[in-house]
């Protein structure tokens, strides 16, 4: 979605929401890329970042929606708070599945050298989970900003 | 197995933080498969959940089968949900993952 229909979204939004209601809005951090770490007996063997983390842009774009309806006077940011969302796999297999049906980081969508990067990423995953003590699993981890916004205007 | 997100509950808690579900009139956007639906559902008075893939859609339906939540999931998206929707209808609008 493009900067101006983001904010005909929140605008959408705006106009659906009770005068008292509130906007609560999630998205990616911005604050780095999402990691790829495999973990077994409480400790990590593995960690490196997403290749396939192209989406910076985007985000920008998401928080500069979200701070030009708040500088209109549309909504008021009230709070913001920083988490982790972890997505856990027995195996790399597992975890690929999961995205590909949840219809995430679609390779199609993604230039050819990510894909190249994000497939040897995950073959040294898979590596890490061969020679890790078991039970060994493999998280992903995503930095994300959620944000109560109440209407103003 | 398939794969488990947030089973800390790191995104829970930052919700449940930010906003009382209790007895609300929920709008979620982008429900993708009922991942956070469900979390929050039982405490609303109702969810009307939209997501424009109706593959979502269904492993939405499957994921909240068996529980009696009161969620209305509608295979739309925002645009043509609010162009059919009067105004000022919802307490909480919930837009995960989706502005971007």
């Amino acid at each position: 979605m493009e900067h101006e229909g983001m904010v005909h979204a929140l605008e959408e939004i705006h106009r659906l929401l009770k005068p008292a209601g509130t906007l609560i809005e999630i998205h990616p951090s911005l604050e780095g890329p999402p990691l790829v770490e495999v973990w077994s007996n409480g400790g990590r063997s593995f960690s490196e970042e997403d290749p396939g983390f192209d989406y910076a842009g985007d985000l920008r774009q998401a928080e500069a929606a979200v701070a030009s309806v708040v500088e209109r006077g549309m909504f008021l940011l009230e709070d913001r708070r920083r988490f982790e969302l972890r997505t856990h796999a027995e195996s790399v297999e597992e975890l690929r599945d999961h995205w590909e049906v949840a219809g995430a980081y679609d390779p199609e969508e993604m230039e050819e050298t990510l894909v190249l990067r994000r497939d040897e990423m995950y073959a040294r995953a898979h590596a890490a989970m061969e020679g890790a003590a078991r039970p060994s699993e493999v998280v992903y981890v995503e930095p994300a900003t959620m944000s109560r916004l109440t209407p103003s205007g | 197995m398939t794969a488990r997100t947030d089973p800390e509950g790191n995104e829970t808690e930052a919700l449940f933080a930010l906003v009382d579900f209790n007895g609300a009139e929920v709008l979620e956007i982008g429900c993708g498969d009922g991942r956070l639906t469900w979390r929050y559902a039982e405490r609303a008075a109702h969810v009307t959940a939209i997501e424009p893939f109706g593959g979502s859609i269904a492993r939405a339906k499957e994921r909240l089968r068996e529980r009696h939540f009161p969620v209305e999931f509608r295979y739309a998206n925002l645009e043509d949900f609010a162009a059919d929707t009067d105004a000022d209808l919802f307490d909480i609008a919930l837009l995960s993952w989706s502005l971007c």
